[in-house]
């Protein structure tokens, strides 16, 4: 190990000393105030150090490879990281029982998912998932004497560890063919399977790599909750405390992709026209599924659930239309990562003023009727929310507007016109139910209760949050040219 | 020799598999899945990976089928205590899993026997693990610490038992 | 490579096997601890898989999976077992169909 391979690690150091350091002050002293102090601190670190190494380039051993794409969606996952924080501790401060290790876990979920975007092993990519899995286990069942959420864990639990399972065996296969754990070596031994198997049995090759392909594709499917692997993700996201399905439905979701991303465009996966196709299904389905099952949802985790199945589904066509543009399938790179941040900020926005509205009364409150009148209760947040909303639906002048144009662009520049109406006819269908939540937050005040008002590092972090997708969405250019000069 | 005592062992894996999840009775079951556990170690064994067969028995058919155990202990399901000891004794439970264990030792008796006398494929010592452990792997093993810490502070807080006050106001 | 005694096919097979068998049994069955038995048989079957491969390859990074794989197990396991504790407190059974009250 050298002083350069100990720099590139620094974020994830600094996330394990402020775990162990977590560890030994709730072993001693219980102090929710201290915890949420600590985890703060951590991430801040995290962050310095993220910032510290945006221009490095560098392999950590065959397991981790530091650069800067990876980097920049490390310092989106731990900044919404370091929010989850804020609206955890408003979350819980008023709730009976212990709730220290709440931050002990978020800080080791967190982990997980920077290790998970930094892998380019095997080993690093199924540990980074696995720790943001059970991490993410102990979250969801967190408040264990609800039952909703016991339910949500366990049917996480089951189908996680089955889509890992899936994940895991679809690799033996092909680590069978190629010998490699190294993503650069195993998948380019992918498109000359006669090199290592021998000439007298391409034919098998051919269908293991394809066995073990379509498992790794459903595996990954489970985890983006793409359709029609999504039953499980509104259920999870309305049984799990606020906070938490902020967690899932962004940094979870976005390092899972984050690492598909890479193993994409590291195995030049768009010249598999297999895959492609199967990308291309699950896209439509995703976006068709996610938008109509949202038309009818009163519970707006649900809701945010199956917009996010669809908003999934969108990013795939950024992959999908990839390999028509260029050789190598770069060019998948800066619109879906402009997307995924865009989507990361817009969500987490409408994720925490759930958490905020259900923390003001300590119950789990994510019905239409709880935002009845909100203009009227807290005439900022509700602004918050209506951006968040407007940003998900797609209205100029928010990063989604943008994200969205990007996709399109490079759709019509693919020529995938098929997908392309899809997309259109799924963002029409998106912008009544959006409009229709905000319509929601101006009806009548008098039936709403108490006034809200969430604590001041709540607020701000909203604030900042709407401030950065208002400013994403009017002057993209200067995250546009970052990820194209780091690509 | 060997491919036949690896399809013995195959078969035995594959049927106390499958007679392990169509039980009704989770110990019954459990017992089961032991025998397929140590089935598989025993295919590890043959394909020349004779620590990672100890460790499938250490860890897999060791601690994690106890945890199971336990659990099931701790949740007292269905018939208490003596019912359990007599039904246990009954051979219909025990005779078919000892025979397929004893099926295994024969093979693994006679696979030793062998050692020396057939071609057995390089055998992937515990101290080369351990030099890519700490080698290459290294990072790798500092990460599933983390994720033991997860899965302890996880477990430690799902499994622990509601306050009394949490319990009178459910019941209350 | 290392020429096998055992062909690297049929040793996939029986991992393959495996496998399916555990993604039936967490299809079928509906008692949690038996679903959490599945799912170690699938983990387990994969491992099988990689030790085999690992053999072909005379490599020990397959061993090294295997490894990993029965850390994950563990530590799922442990936090599943924990669920089903808690389950069996508070819906006194530990059929997923009965705790399954959300919709979809």
């Amino acid at each position: 190990m050298t002083g350069t391979d100990f720099l590139a690690l620094s974020p994830i150091i600094a996330l394990a000393v402020g775990a162990s350091v977590l560890l030994l002050q709730i072993a001693f002293l219980r102090n929710l105030k201290l915890t949420t102090g600590i985890t703060v601190v951590t991430f801040l670190a995290c962050l310095f150090f993220l910032f510290y190494i945006t221009k490095l380039n560098h392999q950590t051993t065959p397991l981790l490879l530091v650069d800067p794409l990876s980097t920049f969606f490390s310092i989106v996952f731990v900044l919404c990281a370091c929010i989850t924080t804020f609206i955890s501790y408003e979350y819980l401060k008023n709730r009976p029982g212990r709730n220290d290790e709440f931050f002990l876990l978020v800080v080791l979920a967190t982990m997980g998912s920077i290790v998970l975007t930094y892998a380019t092993h095997l080993a690093s990519f199924i540990l980074g998932l696995e720790l943001m899995g059970i991490a993410l286990y102990g979250l969801i069942a967190y408040p264990h004497q609800d039952d909703m959420s016991l339910e949500a864990a366990i049917k996480y639990l089951v189908l996680s560890g089955a889509s890992s399972a899936a994940l895991l065996f679809g690799f033996a296969l092909l680590y069978a063919i190629t010998g490699s754990l190294f993503f650069p070596d195993l998948l380019s031994g992918l498109a000359s399977p006669e090199v290592a198997v021998g000439p007298q049995s391409p034919f098998w090759a051919r269908q293991l790599i394809l066995l073990g392909s379509a498992l790794i594709l459903a595996g990954i499917s489970f985890k983006l909750s793409l359709a029609p692997f999504h039953m499980w993700t509104p259920d999870v996201y309305e049984g799990s405390p606020a906070p938490i399905t902020g967690f899932l439905a962004t940094i979870s979701k976005g390092a899972v992709f984050a690492a598909t991303l890479r193993l994409y465009v590291i195995g030049e996966f768009h010249n598999f026209p297999t895959i492609v196709t199967g990308l291309t299904i699950l896209s439509i389905i995703s976006i068709l599924v996610g938008n109509l099952l949202a038309l009818r949802q009163e519970n707006i985790k649900r809701l945010l659930a199956y917009s996010s199945i669809a908003h999934f589904g969108y990013l795939l066509i950024a992959l999908i239309a990839a390999g028509t543009l260029t050789p190598n399938g770069i060019s998948a790179i800066e619109p879906s990562a402009y997307y995924l941040a865009g989507y990361i900020f817009t969500t987490l926005i409408a994720t925490g003023l759930i958490a905020a509205i259900s923390s003001s009364n300590n119950e789990e409150n994510a019905n239409l009727s709880d935002i009845a009148g909100l203009f009227w209760k807290n005439p900022l947040l509700a602004l918050c929310l209506s951006v968040s909303l407007l940003s998900l639906a797609g209205i100029p002048l928010t990063a989604g507007f943008i994200g969205k144009l990007y996709i399109f662009q490079m759709g019509v520049e693919a020529g995938a016109w098929l997908l392309l109406s899809i997309l259109i006819i799924g963002s029409g269908i998106g912008i009544y139910y959006y409009l229709r939540l905000i319509f929601s937050m101006t009806t009548d005040p008098s039936s709403s209760r108490s006034t809200l008002a969430p604590a001041l590092p709540v607020t701000v972090s909203l604030i900042t949050l709407t401030i950065l997708v208002l400013y994403l969405g009017i002057y993209p250019q200067p995250l546009m040219e970052y990820l194209l000069w780091n690509t | 020799m060997t491919l036949a005592l690896f399809y013995i062992a195959g078969a035995i894996a594959l049927a106390a598999t499958g007679i392990a999840l169509t039980r009704v009775n989770a110990i019954h079951a459990l017992i089961y899945l032991v025998v397929s556990l140590l089935a598989v170690a025993f295919i590890f064994f043959l394909l020349g990976a004779p620590f990672a067969a100890v460790l499938e028995i250490v860890i897999y058919a060791g601690a994690i089928m106890v945890l199971f155990v336990f659990v099931i202990m701790m949740l007292n399901l269905g018939n208490r205590g003596t019912v359990v000891e007599q039904e246990m004794m009954n051979p219909s439970v025990w005779i078919i899993p000892s025979l397929l264990c004893l099926i295994l030792l024969i093979e693994l008796s006679l696979s030793i026997a062998s050692l020396k006398s057939e071609t057995n494929p390089i055998v992937v010592s515990a101290k080369e693990i351990g030099i890519s452990l700490f080698g290459p792997y290294v990072l790798a093993v500092e990460i599933a610490s983390m994720l033991l810490l997860a899965g302890l502070v996880a477990a430690n807080h799902i499994g622990r038992r509601l306050s009394k006050m949490d319990q009178e106001k459910d019941e209350g | 490579m290392n020429p096998l005694i055992i062909p690297l096919s049929h040793v996939l097979m029986l991992a393959a096997l495996l496998f399916t068998a555990g993604l039936l049994g967490l299809l079928i069955r509906r008692n949690v601890i038996f679903i959490l038995m599945s799912l170690e048989v699938m983990l387990n079957a994969a491992a099988l898989a990689f030790v085999g491969a690992s053999a072909h390859w005379g490599q020990t990074d397959g061993q090294i999976i295997l490894l990993l794989i029965l850390t994950i197990a563990a530590a799922e396991v442990a936090v599943g077992l924990g669920l089903v504790l808690q389950i069996q407190r508070r819906f006194k059974t530990l059929d997923l169909d009965v705790v399954s009250r959300m919709r979809g």
